[in-house]
């Protein structure tokens, strides 16, 4: 999954001279956090609605005003994500930094914008169910050849593979989860066991 | 008295002789009443006509089942037709048809006011969708039942205590504010159809009308009926129906090979005496029961047997005949029950008990937050 697939497209942006006051209510009518700044056309900045909140705040030892300008509260330089990276290296890259959002630029065009939520959107999307299915939960030796055998059983069945997920779990082999389209997960998950393969879900007291 | 539908066409909706959506479950049921003693007199229901199918599914899909009923040697994947799960064999579209029909005849009785209590022996097909046959089920012959009563003006709450998420119903009433819909289901974290949770609530004016809750694996018979009660009571006296419409699947029993929850005869009793309590507090004693899921044929015949003598009245009888016993004892496999109900502790103790219950109230209170803001 790349950058570009989920990204919002023509972002709503800000020139360095709108002021505070401005920017705030901008972000509320669009129920927005943040505003890319741009100054002819190319990416100067970044302000969030944190930053504007901490800027003005009476907290803060001197306060800007609601006629400051966003040019002067932005941070820059702003990391910026390509429309071509994977979602993982961006979501890396955000939890390295800790921040909420990435402009996404082609060459040194602004031309998206996501959030942490839009990442999250897509953790549902890989993860969600989108089909009636049943969950197969599996454990495989992390070896050449081992999900061909799984796979191969499950064609061997008629049974059409909605989704899989893999991870590596403590003992250093793959867990699997797979979504299929049968309601008769126990009665496959035995025909797999009886095949060698090592089942964690559904739960069974033994196969032989 | 109540109106029980059957008609022996809905045994052509069968798929392969190994396959569990078997219908000698029903034919194990009648025997059983027969041999028991117990009175019994069938309605034979009309099949939907294509019309009727249509309220429902599409036409497209309504063209690839007649098709694919009339050669079942070429699927059509994309409607899930000819799948794993739904086998298709010549002439199974009647049998559904047939199915569709009787459920429909349920509901026309009780709009008529010709019937109060209805238990169609068949049908309870709450996978299938507009256009996607899916968990051994055609046609959705509970939505056509329901869209008949919508189109009344009437009112409908849908019960569904399968074990599996009653996710047809919901998806087809999924923005429709007349019909309330509650399943029961263990959680689609582990259980086919993978959906069913708290938080899908309905859309546009059918939000707040759509309720699950989703149950953990190994989940027991007294959490299950405490669960039920906080949910169904309030939402039945929000939402008053004029008709309730139950989907009693049978296979959230412990012996179903096909899921995990630890439900008993006993528990199924009680939930059957809830059933018919809510009827008559909530709907005016309107009530249209169908079948559904229930995959052990040990269990299951014993399960819709507890359901008829519970809707009619008569005692629970303890002893199975042996006649019965006898001549179904390939189905009722090496070692066959002896009484109608369940022995005591039938299963053993599950050591996560107090972790799943209190998940389970849980589940439970989530959704009750959630809907709270909306029924104002």
């Amino acid at each position: 999954m790349l950058v570009r697939e989920i990204m919002h497209r023509n972002p709503i942006t800000a020139s360095p001279d709108l002021s505070l006051q401005d920017a705030y209510r901008l972000m509320n009518d669009r129920n927005i956090r943040h505003l890319p700044v741009l100054r002819e056309g190319r990416l100067v900045g970044l302000v969030t609605d944190r930053d504007l909140r901490l800027a003005t705040s009476s907290l803060a030892t001197r306060p800007f005003p609601p006629s400051a300008t966003v040019g002067e509260v932005m941070k820059s330089p702003v990391t910026t994500a390509d429309p071509l990276d994977p979602v993982e290296v961006a979501a890396h890259t955000m939890r390295e930094l800790k921040i909420g959002c990435m402009p996404v630029l082609e060459e040194d065009a602004l031309v998206g914008i996501f959030t942490g939520i839009d990442l999250l959107d897509a953790m549902i999307r890989l993860t969600g169910v989108h089909r009636p299915s049943g969950r197969l939960e599996v454990s495989l030796a992390d070896r050449p050849g081992e999900l061909a055998r799984l796979t191969g059983l499950l064609s061997e069945r008629d049974v059409n593979i909605q989704s899989i997920l893999s991870y590596p779990d403590e003992s250093g082999n793959l867990r699997l989860v797979l979504r299929v389209a049968s309601i008769e997960t126990r009665p496959l998950a035995e025909a797999l066991c009886k095949a060698g393969i090592t089942i964690v879900w559904p739960q069974q007291r033994s196969c032989r | 008295m109540p109106v029980v539908l059957y008609h022996p066409e809905y045994g052509a909706y069968a798929f392969d002789a190994d396959h569990p959506f078997s219908p000698l479950r029903i034919e194990m049921v009648l025997d059983l009443l027969h041999e028991a003693g117990v009175p019994v007199e069938l309605v034979a229901p009309e099949s939907a006509t294509q019309d009727e199918l249509a309220t429902v599914h599409d036409s497209a899909y309504l063209g690839a089942v007649a098709d694919v009923s009339r050669s079942p040697a070429d699927p059509r994947f994309e409607y899930g037709l000819g799948t794993q799960d739904n086998p298709m064999k010549a002439g199974m579209d009647l049998g559904a048809a047939r199915i569709a029909g009787g459920t429909l005849t349920g509901a026309r009785m009780i709009a008529e006011g010709k019937a109060s209590k209805v238990l169609q022996m068949g049908g309870g097909l709450h996978h299938a969708r507009a256009a996607l046959a899916s968990g051994f089920c055609l046609f959705n012959d509970l939505a056509i039942a329901i869209r008949d009563l919508t189109s009344r003006g009437l009112h409908v709450a849908y019960l569904d205590v399968d074990v599996h998420h009653g996710d047809g119903v919901q998806s087809i009433f999924f923005d429709d504010d007349h019909v309330l819909t509650l399943s029961l289901h263990e959680s689609g974290e582990y259980l086919f159809p993978g959906s069913g949770w708290t938080h899908e609530l309905g859309r546009g004016m059918g939000r707040g009308f759509k309720l699950n809750v989703p149950l953990e694996p190994f989940t027991e018979g007294d959490n299950y009926l405490e669960v039920l009660d906080m949910v169904a009571q309030p939402a039945l006296e929000y939402f008053r129906p004029d008709v309730l419409v139950v989907q009693a699947g049978a296979d959230a029993h412990f012996a179903d090979p096909l899921a995990d929850l630890l439900l008993t005869t006993q528990t199924y009793e009680a939930l059957f005496r809830r059933i018919l309590t809510y009827a008559d507090r909530f709907s005016a004693g309107r009530l249209l029961l169908t079948l559904g899921g229930g995959y052990s044929l040990e269990a299951t015949p014993r399960i819709w047997t507890i359901l008829y003598l519970v809707l009619f009245g008569y005692p629970i009888f303890e002893n199975l005949p042996a006649a019965w016993i006898e001549r179904w004892r390939k189905e009722l496999g090496p070692d066959p029950p002896r009484t109608l109900h369940d022995p005591p502790h039938p299963y053993e103790t599950i050591p996560r008990r107090e972790e799943i219950n209190r998940h389970n109230r849980l589940m439970a209170q989530r959704l009750l937050d959630a809907v709270s803001m909306l029924w104002l």
